[in-house]
C-alpha cells in the first residue's frame, strides 16, 4: 500500500510517499518507526501520537492499531490538529 | 483590587478627549466574563447600539485584556478588540497577539471603551492612565507598519502602538487593527477606528497588577512553556498554518476558484516547503510565546508573515498560484491593513462574475496574479471597481444582483475561511451558526471533522455536539486569553484552565465553571446580535454550498434539508428556542 506523508511527518520521514506491506495499522507504524527514526517519537508503540492523525484512502480517519489494511489502501499521516 | 485585574475599564469619549471615566468591574462580573471576547462581550451589550450603524460615533470600540496577560504562561500576550462589525452588522471580536496586550493592562484598565469622533484624523495616546488626542495629519495613508513606526518615534520608548491602514482610513468594511505585524483582522474594526477618526493607539504604563499565587503560577508556566515544544505544536513551529496547503488539497478541501472546487492544480507552489526555497524563510514569534508560529517569507525586497488562510484566500481561491504574487499580495493587505480572508474571498467572488459576464471587468480573471493585485489597491483605494469590491461580497452581490448571492462566499456577510463546507461538514455548521459569520477561529468545528468522531462528508446530529463544544472552548480560550495554537497541549483543557486561573484570581474555579461561563460568553454574543435584529434564517450556508455536489468529490454533499435539521439541532442544544 501507499503511505502519503504531510507536514510534520514529511519532514521528519524526509519523504513524501512510500510503498509499504502490512496488514494493520499497528504493523504499519512499526514499519515506519523502524525505517524512519525520526518519526518513531510520532508513533510510540505502534500508536499514533495525539499530534499525528492517520486517514484511509482520503475517507475516514483510524486510530485502532488493529484496523486491518490491504494492499490497494493508502493511508494519509498528517497532523492532528488542522488550525489555519 | 482583585487579584489579576484593575477591576475596572476606561470609558473614553474621544470627542471630549478629557473625558475619562473609569468604571468599576465587579468580581462578579469578571468571573462570568473573564475577559478578552468574554469581557468585551459585556462592555458591548452594555454600551453598544445594536441597531445603529457600526460606525456611528456612538458606537463603541472596546480593546478588552485578560486576566492572564501579563503572566509568565505562554502565548497570554493577546487582546481582543470587539464592537458591532460594519461588515455582517453583527457582534465582531477579533484578537491579536504581542506587546500592545501587556502594555494596554499597564495602563491600569482591565479593557479600553472607546466612543465619540475626533474632528480630525488623530492618535489616542494612553499613558499609565492619563487620556490625551493628538493631531496625526503626517500619519494619513501610511501603511500600518510605517504609522506605527512614527508614532512610536515621535512618543518615545515604551509605547506599544496598534494602527490602521489606508483601508482602515477609508472604512473598507474589513479593514483591520494592526499591531507589531499582527492584525485584528476580521470583521472591520479598523473601519470602526477609521470611522472615528484614529490612526493609532499608543499604549504605555506602569500599573501592574498582583497574581494571587505568584509561585504556582511561575510553576505552572514553566511546565506550559516545556510542553509547549512538543509534537503538539510541531506543526506550528516547523511548518506553520502553510502546512494545511498540501494536506488539504489531498483531500479535496482546498476552496479553489471562489469555492468552484476542493483541488487546486499549483497548491503545491503554495506549500511551506516550495515556498522556503523559493523565497527563503525565517521565523517569528509573539511576545510571551514559546511556540513561534510565525513564518516569514520573502518578498518585493522585503518579507511578509504568511498564514494558510492567507495562501488560500490569495491564492487557490483566486487561482493564483504564483508564490511571489500570493506573497506579495499578503504583503499588500498587511501594509493598507486589509482582512486577507475577505479580500481574497470577495476577489474570487468578482472573478466569477466576471466569468459568467455578470460585470464588465474583463482584466480580473481567475488566475491572474497582476490583476489580483490591482484589485487589492482598488479595494484599498476605494476607486473604480474597489468601491464596490470594499463593501464586501454580500453587499457587491446585493449591488451586482443577477443571482450572484447564491456564489456570494460568506455568511452573514463574512467571508468563508479555508474550509471546503462540503467535505468538512461538521464545519459548514459550524460557519453557518457562528456569531460573527463563517469564522474558523470561533468555531474549531474542522476538529471533529478530521478525526475519526464524524464522517467529515456526513454530518449528522452527532455532529451537533462537536461543533458546540469548540465553539464553547474557542470562547473560553478567546476570554482567558491563550492561543488557540496551544490546544493541543492540554490533556484536560479546562482542569487546566481553572488551575491557572486559580493561581492568576485566587477564585476557587472548576472546570464546570468554566463549561458554564464559555456557554454564557456564546449566548452573550447572541444576545447583542439578537438586539441587531438576528434571525434564524441567517444561521445558513450561500446556495453554492446546498445540494450540489463538490465536483472533485461527488460523495461530498451537503444538502439544504440537512444543513436546516442541523442548525435546528444546534438551536436545540443551545437551549435557544426558535419563534
Amino acid at each position: 500500500m501507499r503511505v502519503e506523508f504531510f507536514g510534520v511527518s514529511r519532514e521528519r520521514a524526509g519523504v513524501a510517499e512510500r510503498d509499504v506491506h502490512a496488514c494493520t495499522l499497528g504493523e504499519l507504524l512499526a514499519i515506519l518507526a523502524a525505517d524512519h527514526p525520526s518519526l518513531a517519537e510520532l508513533l510510540p508503540d505502534n500508536r499514533l501520537h495525539p499530534a499525528l492523525a492517520a486517514n484511509l484512502n482520503g475517507d475516514r480517519f483510524v486510530r485502532d492499531p488493529r484496523t486491518p489494511l490491504v494492499d490497494t489502501d493508502c493511508v494519509l499521516l498528517l497532523s492532528a490538529d488542522a488550525g489555519g | 483590587m482583585p487579584f489579576g485585574y484593575h477591576g475596572r475599564y476606561f470609558l473614553i469619549d474621544v470627542t471630549h478627549p478629557t473625558r475619562v471615566e473609569r468604571p468599576d468591574l465587579s468580581d462578579a462580573i469578571l468571573r462570568r466574563t473573564l475577559g478578552g471576547a468574554g469581557l468585551g462581550a459585556h462592555l458591548l451589550l452594555e454600551h453598544g447600539r445594536p441597531q445603529d450603524d457600526a460606525c456611528d460615533p456612538a458606537q463603541p470600540l472596546i480593546f478588552a485584556f485578560s486576566p492572564l496577560v501579563g503572566s509568565p504562561l505562554t502565548t497570554s500576550a493577546k487582546f481582543a478588540v470587539v464592537g458591532k462589525s460594519p461588515l455582517t452588522g453583527r457582534i465582531n471580536d477579533a484578537l491579536a497577539g504581542s506587546g500592545f496586550a501587556i502594555a494596554g493592562k499597564h495602563t491600569g484598565a482591565d479593557a479600553f471603551v472607546i466612543v465619540g469622533r475626533v474632528p480630525a484624523l488623530s492618535v489616542l495616546v494612553i499613558d499609565d492612565g492619563a487620556v490625551r488626542v493628538e493631531p496625526a495629519d503626517d500619519l494619513a495613508g501610511l501603511a500600518c507598519a510605517d504609522a506605527e513606526e512614527k508614532v512610536r518615534s515621535r512618543l518615545g520608548p515604551g509605547f506599544r502602538i496598534a494602527s490602521i491602514g489606508p483601508a482602515g482610513e477609508r472604512f473598507v468594511r474589513y479593514a483591520t487593527i494592526s499591531h507589531d505585524g499582527r492584525h485584528a483582522g476580521r470583521g472591520g474594526s479598523g473601519a470602526v477606528l477609521g470611522s472615528k477618526n484614529i490612526k493609532a493607539i499608543a499604549v504605555r504604563g506602569n500599573k501592574r497588577v498582583e497574581w494571587a499565587d505568584p509561585k504556582a503560577l511561575v510553576e505552572i508556566s514553566r511546565d506550559l512553556s516545556t510542553r509547549s515544544f512538543g509534537p503538539a505544536t510541531e506543526k506550528y513551529r516547523e511548518l506553520g498554518t502553510a502546512a494545511n496547503m498540501l494536506m488539504f488539497n489531498r483531500f479535496g478541501t482546498l476552496p479553489t476558484r471562489n469555492f468552484q472546487t476542493g483541488t487546486f492544480e499549483h497548491a503545491v507552489n503554495l506549500s511551506p516547503e516550495e515556498m522556503k526555497v523559493a523565497h527563503g524563510k525565517a521565523r517569528a514569534s509573539c511576545v510571551a510565546c514559546t511556540i513561534g508560529c510565525e513564518h516569514i517569507y520573502g518578498v518585493n525586497g522585503g518579507q511578509t508573515r504568511v498564514e494558510y488562510e492567507s495562501l488560500f484566500a490569495l491564492g487557490s481561491l483566486c487561482g493564483v498560484g504564483n508564490s511571489a504574487k500570493v506573497l506579495r499580495a499578503v504583503q499588500r493587505c498587511d501594509e493598507l491593513g486589509l482582512d486577507t480572508i475577505s479580500t481574497g474571498g470577495t476577489i474570487a467572488f468578482a472573478m466569477e462574475c466576471v466569468e459568467r459576464g455578470l460585470i464588465d471587468e474583463r482584466w480580473l480573471t481567475f488566475g491572474d496574479g497582476d490583476a489580483m493585485l490591482r484589485a487589492i489597491e482598488l479595494i484599498g483605494a476605494r476607486e473604480g471597481l474597489g468601491a464596490t469590491l470594499a463593501e464586501g461580497s454580500r453587499r457587491a452581490a446585493e449591488q451586482i444582483g443577477q443571482g450572484s448571492l447564491a456564489f456570494a462566499p460568506q455568511v452573514k456577510g463574512l467571508e468563508i475561511p479555508g474550509y471546503e463546507p462540503r467535505a468538512l461538514q461538521t464545519m459548514a455548521l459550524g460557519f453557518a451558526v457562528g456569531s460573527r459569520g463563517a469564522d474558523h477561529n470561533r468555531s474549531g468545528a474542522y476538529e471533529a471533522d478530521f478525526s475519526d468522531a464524524v464522517d467529515r462528508r456526513d454530518a449528522t446530529l452527532a455532529s451537533v455536539r462537536h461543533a458546540i463544544e469548540t465553539e464553547d472552548k474557542a470562547a473560553l480560550m478567546d476570554s482567558l486569553i491563550l492561543c488557540k495554537f496551544l490546544r493541543g497541549v492540554f490533556s484536560d483543557f479546562h482542569v487546566e484552565a481553572a488551575v491557572m486561573l486559580r493561581a492568576v484570581t485566587g477564585w476557587d474555579a472548576t472546570a464546570d465553571e468554566l463549561r458554564a461561563t464559555a456557554k454564557q460568553i456564546v449566548q452573550s454574543k447572541r444576545e447583542f446580535n439578537m438586539r441587531a435584529g438576528w434571525t434564524p434564517s441567517e444561521d445558513t450556508l450561500p446556495d453554492r454550498f446546498l445540494n450540489t455536489p463538490l465536483p472533485n468529490d461527488p460523495a461530498a454533499v451537503l444538502t439544504r434539508e440537512r444543513l436546516t435539521e442541523l442548525v435546528n439541532e444546534y438551536h436545540r442544544q443551545r437551549g435557544w428556542r426558535m419563534v
